[in-house]
């Protein structure tokens, strides 16, 4: 089975919260029973006094009043107190529990074969709004003691009464939430997962629209796209109105199940009068504390489509078959195919790798970086195929700078740190230092814990650039894979971070693999390949 | 512009809950007359009065749920007037704003989505909780005076301890939901950061800062909620004690040993009614404390939307540019909150090419996201036409070509589009062939159809920058603005792309920020930022 299954990721997660859930469950029969009893309780000694007082002073001051009107008011703490704890109990094993299925299902993610797969809003609406919905079924998980409980206690009660009145109480209690799981599934599981995959596809339109902010303005795109989003959000206040609808008149036979059940308790009933007014309100109080049982059978609809969403989620994460891992890979060799037969680049050795746009540059680079799987291909490492090594000992060897800069939201420290566990603030400067960007991290408020702002764009295209090479250099790797580096300089920038690099890269002895088409960056390396050349030559 | 939406009333929903009170009344009646007749052994009588109660529990189960059904509807209507207000501020985010842009979505979603239980319940049974008790009291009033008093004098109880609870509560609500939008932020940021998160080898340490952010998140919640609960635990205990209270000066009544002289002496009918009553008397506050979450979340995500809402205030639609502009920056200054850039002034020629050269980090891209009203001229002024034609009519109207392309899940010809949406498949197709994007239709053998993803995967750069030049080219506005529009390109597409942009803006105001000589050296004139 998946690791990643939703499902099991929810039961693991629930285990060490094991002492909270059964304090919720304790408390939640404790309740329901402190409830039922109060109820039927006071109809008994209401209806005991009258009796009484109709027969007279005698029979008035035998009457025992002082018991029943303490054992009123300690059932009343009892309930309040056992309510206030099934409540905080189950919540907080509830939301403990989701925390850890948040974070277990993100490294999921993490863990996934192709990184480049994932779309962040699909991945939001998973994290936060389905697994927030698995929240009712934690936390109706005293339901079931309590319904038991309280219907019990009804039951036991009406018992006092007769056996008919116990009979009709008992098949009541059964009927209600076998209607309730007879209606539920084809009233509210479509509306329920209309609602969770139109909310899904809100946060994902949302992120891919705000990212393209500068193009909507300029074009006056935004009444268009706002019209598109609230059409989807149409989508979910329907599905919801349906769900309320639904769940509203489920919840509506419970109302309706409390008064048929007083009344037969009632007309079914015999014995003594306070017996009788004992077994009807003791009936009600048994069906009023199926309540949250009813209610779970009614949210199973929105957890399924929650539970269904997220397995779609945990399904595109799936690492993929493992690879062996292979004893000392130092990256000493590296192997690129070309037509003309492989070339072969040593330890330190540095290549740049030319050709027109769309000839598969910064494929190549993503492909080395570990980033992208590959199917076949060439490139070899100390001799053996990329494509059957494991990806983690791949991205071991290379430190890639993309080309869209692949800067966090945060400060310029959250994204140096980002290379390495441990890096001294020294030597984070002299990687700043050589990327050219030291003297205007200096400049800025905050130097290194200046925010970034989203993505990084607080910085200039350049200066994005220039930091995610300063984070390269810095993860120490044997190779530094460095895609269109001086793309967005100035003449000046560009050759004082060439000069830079040129420095860093003697100092540490690492080998560069170099994409770009300007020509500065060429005088850095020994070697040139030009996959437009080798493109063609095929 | 205050386009914030007004107040939901929710009176309809509250009126169900009102009938629902009434209902119970009925019942409470029934049941008490039932027993009252029981001792007599009259079937008949006790029939109908056992049928009168199983109907009054029916129109009590048909109230609740059109309470349900309708406040459903009036949280509908808030909710669709606060993504009016709050979808433009996220749609016209400026690039690089301070807050990470899943915390925007979560606003815009996450928390106009917490506004359903606010408006669906917590307001109309606010209405109901006020009402709903008066009316039972009433009620009560004609059976036993004493009994209907004693309900009332419990009230300030609870008028106090939610007033109380009220204050204490509200500032977690808005930490809850700070460490929500940041949750959310987080996520988004990482998972567009995979790649290189993946690539560096720091899936542990981002995964236990993630951990640690869901961590907050639940404790901030639990916080919250623990409020909640105990208002909730206090209105019932006091609902409990009184309505215990009740029964004892009932039973007391009965055996009439009240220890002062009772002004009323009741029957047991009586006794019992009253005493079915004082549980209902309490029911709408007891049903209020339950929504008191909601009540507390709903405020706090008000409060955030509003702040959004006010951002995001719209421009007024604007007619098109009549004829190609020109500029005027006056000592202008970017304001990016920490960081200033310039004071810059120069000038754009109408209908001429521009280029303006700067060293990398200087602005370049501020002051043309400044044109757009994207970012805030901190002092300064720009003038569009010697101040002939507003700022803010330059949105909606212009060529752009930014530094990072924006692409949207669809076809290749819905990206394109999205420049001018009304344009035929003709013109998409001509102006992607003009942008030199001919090659890559007719290789890729799905022509316009071709699907792009939001990462634009299996796009190279070049592909991108033509996709963004076709835009341009769809507009066909006077105006063009161009941000480094050849990076990421080689020698020759950069000078096939020049040349296309030459050709195509002769007669445009066209303003271009660049640092490649080649490119700029194509402008009629250019402006060196220093």
């Amino acid at each position: 089975m998946n690791k990643a299954d939703p499902e099991t990721l929810l039961a693991r997660a629930i285990a060490p919260q094991r002492p909270a859930v059964r304090a919720g469950m304790l408390c939640a029969a404790v309740a329901a029973v402190a409830g039922v009893c109060l109820l039927g309780l006071s109809g008994w000694f209401i209806t005991g006094a009258a009796l009484a007082g109709l027969g007279g002073v005698l029979v008035a001051q035998s009457y025992n009043y002082m018991l029943p009107s303490a054992l009123i008011r300690l059932l009343a703490i009892l309930r309040t107190a056992s309510r206030y704890g099934e409540r905080y109990y189950s919540h907080k094993a509830a939301l403990l529990a989701l925390a850890t299925v948040r974070a277990r299902l993100f490294d999921a993610i993490l863990a996934a074969r192709d990184a480049r797969a994932w779309s962040a809003g699909e991945a939001v609406a998973g994290l936060v709004q389905d697994i927030g919905a698995l929240e009712d079924r934690l936390v109706r998980k005293p339901a079931l003691p309590a319904a038991l409980a309280g219907g019990g206690a009804g039951l036991a009660l009406t018992l006092l009464a007769g056996p008919w009145a116990a009979l009709a109480l008992l098949a009541i209690l059964i009927l209600l939430p076998w209607a309730a799981l007879r209606l539920s599934p084809p009233m509210l599981n479509r509306p329920a997962a209309e609602l969770a995959g139109a909310l899904g596809r809100l946060k994902t339109d949302m992120i891919g629209y705000a990212q393209a902010s500068p193009e909507i303005v300029a074009y006056g795109m935004a009444p268009a796209l706002q019209q598109a989003l609230e059409a989807e959000a149409r989508t979910a206040d329907r599905a919801r109105l349906r769900l309320a609808r639904g769940e509203a008149l489920i919840g509506g036979l419970l109302t309706l199940g409390g008064g048929v059940a007083m009344a037969a308790a009632l007309l079914l009933s015999d014995g003594p009068l306070p017996l009788r007014v004992l077994a009807a309100l003791a009936s009600a109080g048994a069906v009023e504390s199926l309540g949250a049982l009813v209610r779970g059978i009614m949210r199973d609809a929105v957890v399924g489509a929650g539970l269904e969403r997220l397995r779609a989620l945990a399904a595109q994460g799936e690492a993929g078959p493992a690879s062996m891992a292979v004893e000392g890979l130092a990256g000493e060799t590296l192997e690129l195919p070309t037509p003309s037969g492989p070339l072969l680049l040593k330890a330190g050795e540095r290549l740049a790798i030319i050709g027109p746009s769309g000839s598969g540059k910064t494929r190549l680079a993503e492909g080395l970086a570990g980033i992208r799987p590959q199917e076949g291909g060439g490139i070899r490492i100390d001799g053996h195929a990329l494509a059957d090594l494991p990806p983690d000992q791949v991205r071991a060897l290379f430190a890639l700078s993309p080309q869209e800069g692949g800067l966090l939201s945060g400060t310029v420290l959250d994204n140096l740190r980002l290379a390495r566990p441990g890096i001294p603030e020294a030597e984070m400067w002299e990687a700043l230092e050589a990327a050219s960007l030291a003297q205007e991290v200096r400049a800025m408020p905050d130097g290194l814990n200046q925010w970034l702002g989203d993505g990084g764009m607080r910085l200039s295209g350049g200066q994005r650039k220039r930091l995610s090479i300063a984070r390269a250099l810095l993860a120490g790797r044997r190779w530094l894979v460095l895609d269109e580096p001086s793309e967005g300089l100035d003449a000046a920038t560009e050759a004082r971070l060439m000069r830079g690099l040129d420095g860093w890269l003697r100092r540490t002895g690492a080998g560069l693999i170099l994409i770009t088409h300007r020509p500065a960056p060429l005088a850095l390396c020994e070697r040139r390949f030009d996959l437009g050349a080798a493109a063609s030559g095929n | 512009m205050n386009n914030l939406p007004k107040a939901v009333k929710n009176r309809k929903a509250a009126l169900f809950w009102l009938a629902d009170a009434a209902c119970a009344i009925g019942g409470a009646a029934f049941l008490s007359l039932a027993v009252s007749i029981i001792p007599q052994g009259d079937i008949g009588f006790l029939s109908l009065a056992v049928i009168g109660l199983c109907t009054l529990y029916a129109a009590r189960a048909l109230m609740q749920a059109g309470a349900a059904v309708v406040g459903q509807y009036d949280a509908d209507g808030a909710r669709a007037g606060w993504r009016r207000a709050c979808y433009p501020a996220l749609l016209s985010a400026v690039p690089g704003d301070r807050r990470m842009l899943g915390e925007a979505v979560a606003d815009a979603v996450d928390r106009i989505e917490d506004l359903d239980g606010y408006h669906a319940r917590f307001l109309p049974l606010r209405l109901a909780a006020v009402a709903a008790p008066l009316m039972i009291a009433l009620a009560a009033a004609p059976a036993s005076p004493v009994a209907a008093a004693i309900l009332l004098g419990t009230l300030l109880p609870f008028g106090l301890g939610m007033a109380l609870a009220g204050t204490a509560a509200s500032r977690a609500a808005r930490r809850q939901l700070e460490a929500l939008g940041r949750l959310s932020g987080l996520f988004v940021d990482r998972v567009r950061a995979l790649p290189v998160i993946v690539g560096f080898g720091a899936q542990d340490r981002v995964s236990r800062q993630l951990e640690q952010a869901t961590r907050e998140v639940a404790d901030r919640t639990l916080g919250v909620l623990r409020v909640a609960f105990l208002s909730g635990a206090v209105m019932e205990f006091f609902a409990a004690l009184s309505v215990a209270l009740v029964a004892v000066y009932c039973g007391f009544n009965l055996l009439d040993l009240l220890p002062f002289p009772a002004p009323e002496r009741l029957t047991l009918g009586q006794a019992l009614y009253v005493l079915l009553l004082a549980p209902e008397f309490y029911l709408p506050m007891r049903r209020l404390a339950a929504a008191y979450h909601e009540k507390q979340v709903g405020e706090a995500a008000l409060e955030r939307l509003a702040a959004m809402g006010q951002a995001g205030a719209s421009a007024p639609a604007s007619s098109p540019l009549p004829r190609p502009p020109a500029l005027r920056f006056e000592a202008v200054v970017v304001d990016h909150g920490e960081a200033r850039v310039g004071p810059f002034s120069f000038d754009v020629p109408a209908g001429r090419m521009t280029a303006i050269r700067a060293p990398s980090g200087m602005g370049k891209s501020s002051l043309l996201h400044a044109l757009l009203g994207l970012a805030r001229p901190g002092e300064g002024r720009i003038m569009v036409e010697d101040g002939a034609v507003a700022l803010a009519a330059l949105p909606g109207h212009v060529g752009w070509a930014g530094q990072a392309v924006a692409l949207v899940p669809g076809t290749l010809a819905d990206n394109i589009r999205l420049a001018r949406p009304d344009a035929s498949d003709a013109e998409v197709e001509a102006v992607a062939r003009r942008a030199g994007l001919g090659p890559m239709i007719d290789a890729r053998g799905q022509g316009l159809t071709l699907r792009l993803d939001h990462r634009g995967s299996g796009l190279s750069g070049g592909e991108r920058r033509r996709i963004a030049i076709a835009r341009v080219l769809l507009k066909d506005a006077p105006l063009w603005l161009l941000d480094e529009p050849t990076a990421d390109l080689d020698a020759a597409s950069a000078a096939d792309i020049g040349a296309i942009l030459r050709a195509e803006g002769r007669g445009r105001t066209v303003l271009l920020a660049t640092h490649s000589e080649a490119l700029a050296a194509l402008a009629d004139h250019q402006v060196v930022l220093t």
